[in-house]
């Protein structure tokens, strides 16, 4: 093979392929389900693990118990945030974007989400809440909640 | 019984490698590192172990192409979807068990020849977060990064000297495709890709096949005296990318329980004092000051040792001498490798331009980079 390298560039052959991986269909699972429909009556849920709340709600828990799912109405904080400017291929995105994980003081994890604030308005304990879809919009993703947006005072 | 490392073998280590495919890449890294063995992979090879990830590869069922090029045709070969050091670990326990003694170990990155690689991160996150289209699926750096410095107290400066430490030091490594001579005010005054982060402190990719070849104490002292020992080695996934939000931001518990475990089967209780160096997860600068505090070697705060100079490559405790991943690029499953080819290679005194003095001892630290929580650490030693 040493002997075969070719050392212009023009030289070295390359094929284009493409990855068949554009259908499948994924199954949400029975808690999946029930989270989907909490989201389209506007709630989020989370799993109560002993007496531990985590977010979002998920089949299993960290110690492999099956958990209880519960309702969780906040108040939503904002845990920990970034701000993108750029995607992977250095492409500026017309307009920043802040992601955030947002949770509640005492549950572990959070909802990774959009918030609607501008960039030098964000910060870790920022009060933020949901703002949903319409209800005739909504279909039982994450995406129902359009994105957080800060609790407005007073 | 020990296990050691007896022979090491690359092929890249560059931005592109037009020249050859990921298999011949492979098959050029494999008969270096048996030559550096001194070892015939058709007679002295009991197994083989590569480890590779189908999308990387651009190929389903990638691991069924593995044995050509390693050598490891009619032989027990295996892959394993994880970073190169997780099949070090494997070939660790292979060898332990006492049924093998020799294994290769083999990863690889062509990630030039990969035309879509954000949407094949996207396509690793959950489905349900990807319906939100985050238009830089590396986010979850961000998050851990502004978790850290809060928790931390470790500030822009701290993330930024991170990334001019390494990206200098790798000037001196020909391995280090992506290192240059920058200044803390360049990174400072660079815009944010995903904040706090700028460009300088988000590694780029680079394509490499590297091979390590492992082999009982017996085989290796029969070899020479080139060898170096892998004293302990271990890893840990926390809650997977299922449940990613669950991940402990701005920590990162699967380095700290890899740690312990390494540190346990090599006997190591004070990593910082016995070991003398290491080679550490950095692909995003805020990972190297995390890494150094999981693994129990951030002394009082990294951020604080790192500003007074102590992980220089002259100071009290060098990390990353090579210049790390942000010098010489994310190899995808090989970042594990790159990491430990680096430090048998200064414990051989083979380093180079890079070369450190007086080491014996080093832990090398992995993680498998987002979206995953999966980290590897292993205690390397000359003696």
């Amino acid at each position: 093979m040493s002997l075969w390298k070719k050392s212009r560039v023009s030289d070295v052959v390359h094929v284009e392929g493409r990855m068949e991986t554009e259908r499948y269909i994924y199954t949400p699972g029975p808690v999946g389900v029930k989270v989907a429909e909490a989201l389209m009556e506007g709630r989020i849920m989370g799993v109560k693990c002993g007496n531990k709340l985590y977010i979002p709600a998920k089949t299993y828990c960290p110690d492999h118990s099956e958990g209880e799912l519960v309702e969780v109405k906040g108040p939503w904080i904002v845990k920990s945030y970034t701000i993108i400017y750029e995607d992977m291929y250095g492409a500026k995105l017309d307009k920043p974007v802040v992601i955030a994980l947002v949770g509640t003081e005492e549950a572990h994890g959070g909802l990774i989400h959009y918030v609607e604030v501008e960039p030098d308005k964000v910060k870790v304990g920022l009060k933020v809440e949901p703002v949903f879809r319409p209800k005739e919009e909504r279909r039982g993703l994450i995406t129902d909640v359009m994105f957080f947006k800060p609790v407005e005072h007073g | 019984m020990r296990v050691a490392v007896v022979g090491v073998g690359w092929y890249g280590f560059k931005p592109t490698v037009p020249e050859l495919s990921f298999r011949e890449m492979m098959f050029e890294a494999a008969v270096r590192a048996y030559e550096d063995a001194g070892l015939d992979p058709r007679r002295d090879v009991d197994a083989f172990i590569s480890c590779q990830e189908d999308f990387w590869e651009g190929i389903a069922i990638s691991d069924e192409f593995a044995p050509e090029p390693i050598g490891g045709v009619l032989r027990p070969t295996m892959t394993i979807t994880g970073d190169g050091l997780q099949c070090v670990g494997q070939a660790y326990m292979m060898i332990k068990s006492g049924a093998f003694n020799v294994v290769a170990v083999e990863a690889h990155a062509k990630p030039s020849d990969i035309m879509s690689p954000q949407e094949i991160y996207e396509f690793s996150l959950d489905p349900n977060i990807r319906t939100l289209k985050i238009p830089n699926p590396l986010f979850q750096a961000g998050l851990d990064a502004v978790a850290y410095m809060r928790r931390s107290g470790a500030s822009r400066e701290h993330l930024a000297m991170v990334a001019v430490k390494n990206k200098v030091r790798g000037l001196l490594n020909p391995r280090a495709s992506h290192s240059a001579k920058v200044t803390l005010d360049q990174v400072l005054d660079s815009k944010p890709v995903i904040h706090p982060l700028t460009r300088y402190e988000i590694a780029g990719f680079t394509d490499v096949a590297i091979n390590v070849v492992l082999a009982s104490e017996d085989v290796a002292r029969r070899l020479g005296d080139k060898h170096v020992w892998v004293e302990g080695i271990w890893w840990a996934t926390e809650v997977g990318t299922g449940a990613v939000e669950w991940h402990e931001w701005g920590r990162m518990p699967s380095m700290r329980l890899a740690a312990l475990g390494a540190y346990k089967l090599a006997g190591v209780e004070d990593p910082l004092r016995q070991t003398d160096f290491s080679e550490v997860e950095d692909r995003f600068s805020y990972m190297e000051l995390l890494s150094l505090e999981e693994l129990g070697l951030g002394g009082g705060g990294a951020h604080r040792m790192l500003e007074s100079g102590y992980y220089n490559p002259e100071g009290g405790y060098p990390v990353n001498p090579s210049g790390g991943s942000l010098s010489m690029g994310v190899t995808l499953e090989a970042t594990g490798l790159s990491r430990l080819l680096e430090v048998v290679l200064q414990l051989r005194g083979e380093a180079g331009g890079v070369q450190l003095k007086d080491v014996r001892r080093a832990v090398v630290a992995s993680w498998r980079g987002p979206p995953t929580y999966t980290s590897i650490v292993a205690v390397v030693s000359r003696d």
